[in-house]
């Protein structure tokens, strides 16, 4: 058992591929850069040929790949149980909306904002939430394992009812209205009469917020990936399984904690605009434990330490209360509003909560494992 | 008690009156003697006499209730543990501290923690200064790794070697760190005689390559005698010889503490 | 001072069915090493059944009652049994993630079957009160106070001085030495399992009764103060979990009472104070009160 007493690398069975097989990397490299290349035409295509239904499915998944791959850094590689990520997630969606908005008095209600440019907004409000990271290290540093998860839990509860209170900021329980995007001049919203026509699609709000989804949402995973490969990763992964060896080893374990804190918080803040951005109007209620709940199992789902696997949590769950809500009416036992049969949104809650529970039976590694499983058997099998 | 004098040469290391206490217990009890700057100096002793308790003060791991530890003109005792790694303070662990999950490469690399700059922005950003690093460090901890004997296992998972070789990894992880100290807490623990000739000669060959202070624990007195240059004898965390390795093999207190007073 | 004595009676009332539920979760985590997520879930299972079988006519309060604890004793030992003890023998941490899983599982059913409802429990203390020496206090309080206070001594009692007690102190200190000493683990960790079911229930239905409105999905809210309870007290700590019961419970109604005094800090600060008083005791004592410190040995 590790110092913390929670040793993720032996619990949760963690696959780090990219960390091993470096010697058969070279070979796999080109059939992957053709992978990556044709997964990228696809992308940049999609707003071309799928509706506002799946754009903005999209964008509410982009959110949570960012926000999921922030845990994966606090949890999968420094081995930090948080709970509280939601936290920092509302710190970005709310600190964006105040520093993107003007700022309103509409009769009795004052609604505080100041006015930056979106993209500046935007950088602010991911180094608002890594500073709330790091303001949190300090308090995270001293407690241990389950203590640190309870805690953090307490740090969700605490800041939702701030933000229900703080009517000025937030618009209290019926939340506020999140500024459009504009970069450079282009905005990313709906304008009447200025429509955008891209090869004969016309571009509207969803369309162009998928592209910059997107571009965040890699930017993310790149960064995300180059930090686990390097030595940061491996710096965080020695804390993570050894502590007082790692110090021992020359890694300052309470500073990297701190860093962790602080990395992982900037991705949550910036998962937090995205959903922001997703949503277009943005309530407290949202920011609860249920959403913290959301990212563990997407990061439990993935495979703990593998950003690739991440993703793959964060797009499932995600993405799978709306589909299956728009196709309510063609699966069995699913009832669209209202009808005879379980509502999308709870079969979802069913889907996830069971798949936690599958998942830490009988794969802890996630899908990231259960990949890695099939790569080899793969790899076995076209050798003689 | 007074630091033994070391004829002919400033020490490296001094340990001055170190005393550990824990919860009622002394594991220490004023501890003092001298390291010859390129000697192999074996500290021994029977169990539970207070041997990895000594290496974890020296490491910083833990701070003693009385004296210093004196190396490259600074006390230990004040530092943190990464700091006494950065001063090059390297270890290995008697109960094996490898990352099993991970590949003996990365475990070396890990050893160049203190030695390397990039930081988390210019490793997520894979700067070309970050890539270069890591090639030139890689390179290095390769050919410690070779050097130690295990050049064909770098890509192993270290959890799946053999008892042997992950003791080794730690010595070559220890290297790594590009040590001017180097601690060795008990290598040849559970290994047979001729395992056991073999790392003694890797001993040597380090002290001769890199001609760097060596500290020894060890319970096994035919390699102690072998290569040590100087020994030290702990019991119940008190010195109670310090010498030749023959001088302290004859010493009658010696003989009492592992044989035991009136036993055969 | 009158309003202060009488918060401070509605605290420590609370503050036993808050001892009751941190209890449970704690003698799971002694015996078995899981953090038990879905202790809360427990809850709802023990208040639901209650509250269906009462509304059903002809069933006497009483028996609804033992049902309900049956009821959420047996899903607890299921939970046990079929899902946490084949992973928490593996590891514990991925029990505890898994019964995150678990407690999702369970809320989303309850939280199906209840819909909008807010269910009665059908008790027979209704919202009568009774005036002690010019004090106002509810006949649920009274009930839940001395059943609390009962279950805990006889836990305690048992705890001490029973030989499936003792065994379950011997599995929390040193499983090993235990398991040697011929102290079937499995065993004593599916007591447990029981236990917290049994315990959870009887908070739950002193939670749901008046002033409550009844059992509602947010009723699961409240029996998220177990964790703060438990971690004030100290997570492996019996005794702590008593205390930290009722830490939390007079905490929550002294802030709850004293709201307009503290109106500066929101509407509905008392459902947070759990928590500050949780982080401001862990940033003191940060293994809770009563909690075994770690040591740390390379």
């Amino acid at each position: 058992m590790s110092e913390s007493g929670i040793d993720v690398s032996r619990d949760l069975a963690v696959a780090e591929p990219a960390v091993r097989d470096g010697v058969l990397a070279g070979r796999r490299s080109a059939a992957r850069a053709a992978g990556v290349v044709i997964a990228l035409i696809v992308a940049l295509a999609v707003p071309l040929y799928l509706d506002a239904f799946w754009l903005r499915l999209g964008m509410f998944a982009f959110a949570g790949v960012a926000a999921a791959l922030g845990l994966g850094l606090l949890l999968g590689q420094a081995g930090q149980l948080s709970l509280g990520h939601s936290f920092f997630v509302a710190v970005g969606a709310y600190g964006y909306t105040f520093l993107a908005a003007e700022d309103r008095t509409v009769g009795v209600s004052h609604q505080a904002g100041l006015g930056l440019p979106p993209v500046v907004a935007l950088v602010l409000a991911v180094s608002l939430a890594g500073v709330a990271g790091l303001l949190f290290s300090p308090i995270a540093a001293r407690l241990r394992g389950i203590y640190l998860g309870i805690a953090s839990l307490g740090l969700v509860f605490v800041g939702q009812h701030v933000l229900f209170n703080m009517e000025a900021l937030t618009g209290g329980f019926n939340g506020r209205n999140v500024p459009g995007f504009t970069l450079l001049g282009l905005s990313f919203d709906d304008l009447p009469g200025e429509t955008l026509y891209v090869l004969g699609v016309p571009f509207g709000r969803e369309e162009k917020l998928w592209y910059l989804g997107l571009a965040v949402a890699a930017i993310a995973y790149l960064t995300c990936r180059n930090l686990v490969r390097g030595r940061p990763g491996r710096a965080l992964r020695a804390v993570r399984d050894r502590e007082l060896m790692a110090g021992i080893m020359g890694v300052p374990v309470t500073r990297y904690k701190a860093y962790a804190f602080l990395v992982s918080s900037m991705y949550a803040g910036l998962g937090g605009v995205l959903l922001a951005l997703a949503f277009g109007r943005i309530v407290p209620e949202t920011f609860g434990m249920l959403l913290a709940v959301e990212y563990l199992a997407m990061v439990v789902i993935g495979g703990l330490a593998s950003p690739a696997g991440a993703v793959a949590g964060a797009v499932f769950v995600s993405c799978l209360p709306a589909v299956l809500e728009r196709y309510a009416a063609v699966l069995p036992g699913l009832a669209p509003d209202g009808a005879e049969g379980i509502s999308p949104a709870i079969a979802a809650r069913f889907a996830f909560g069971t798949a936690i529970v599958a998942l830490l039976l009988l794969e802890p590694g996630g899908a990231a494992a259960i990949g890695g499983r099939l790569r080899s058997r793969a790899r076995r099998a076209r050798r003689p | 008690m007074k630091v033994p004098m070391i004829p002919a040469v400033a020490p490296a290391l001094t340990v001055d009156a170190v005393t550990v206490r824990f919860a009622g217990l002394t594991a220490l009890d004023d501890v003092s003697f001298a390291v010859a700057p390129r000697a192999v100096h074996a500290v021994i002793g029977p169990n539970g006499a207070g041997k990895s308790t000594l290496f974890n003060v020296l490491s910083g791991a833990y701070k003693p209730a009385q004296g210093s530890v004196w190396f490259r003109g600074t006390d230990l005792t004040k530092l943190q543990p990464h700091d006494v790694a950065r001063l090059g303070v390297a270890r290995t662990f008697q109960n094996i501290a490898l990352l099993a999950s991970e590949t003996v490469e990365e475990n070396l690399m890990l050893g160049r923690h203190h030695i390397t700059r990039t930081g988390f922005a210019a490793a997520a950003l894979g700067s070309p200064a970050a890539r270069r690093e890591d090639r030139r460090h890689r390179a290095r901890a390769r050919e410690i790794g070779a050097f130690v004997g295990l050049g064909d296992k770098l890509g192993a998972t270290a959890g799946a070697l053999s008892y042997g070789d992950q003791k080794r990894v730690e010595i070559a992880r220890a290297l790594c760190v590009e040590p001017e100290l180097l601690l060795l807490d008990e290598p040849v623990a559970g290994m047979n005689a001729h395992e056991t000739s073999v790392i003694a000669q890797l001993v040597r060959d380090i002290r001769d390559a890199l001609l760097i202070p060596i500290l020894l624990v060890e319970h096994d007195m035919g390699m102690v005698m072998a290569i040590a240059d100087r020994v030290t004898v702990l019991d119940f965390g008190r010195r109670i010889a310090d010498g030749a390795p023959d001088h302290v093999q004859g010493d009658p207190e010696v003989k009492r503490a592992y044989l035991g007073a009136g036993e055969e | 001072m009158e309003q202060l004595l009488q918060l401070l009676v509605g605290g420590v009332s609370l503050g036993a069915v808050y001892a009751l539920l941190a209890l449970g979760f704690v003698i799971v985590y002694k015996a078995s090493g899981v953090v038990n997520f879905a202790h809360p879930a427990l809850l709802m299972v023990g208040a639901y059944v209650t509250a269906r079988l009462s509304a059903a006519g002809d069933v006497p309060f009483l028996v609804a009652v033992l049902v309900g604890v049956g009821g959420a004793a047996v899903v607890s030992l299921t939970i046990q049994m079929l899902l946490v003890s084949p992973v928490a023998r593996r590891s514990v941490v991925a029990a505890s993630i898994l019964t995150i899983g678990v407690d999702v599982v369970i809320q989303t059913e309850i939280t199906r079957r209840i819909g909008a409802d807010i269910l009665p429990m059908g008790d027979p203390w209704q919202n009568r009160v009774v005036t002690v020496g010019g004090l106002t206090i509810p006949q649920t309080r009274i009930v839940a106070l001395v059943v609390g206070i009962a279950l805990i001594a006889a836990f305690f009692g048992w705890f001490k001085l029973s030989t499936w007690g003792i065994a379950m102190r011997a599995v929390a200190e040193d499983p090993e030495t235990a398991a040697l000493m011929g102290v079937r683990r499995q065993r004593v960790s599916a007591l447990a399992w029981c236990l917290a079911g049994l315990l959870a229930a009887v908070a739950g239905l002193f939670i749901t009764v008046f002033p409550s409105p009844g059992l509602e999905p947010v009723t699961a809210t409240i029996a998220l103060r177990a964790f703060p309870a438990a971690i004030i007290g100290g997570l492996d700590s019996t005794n702590g979990a008593v205390v930290g019961g009722l830490v939390v419970g007079v905490a929550e109604v002294m802030t709850q009472g004293y709201a307009s005094e503290l109106s500066f800090l929101g509407l509905g600060f008392h459902t947070v104070m759990p928590y500050v008083v949780m982080v401001l005791v862990l940033l003191a004592r940060p293994s809770g009160l009563f909690g075994t410190r770690e040591l740390h040995r390379v």
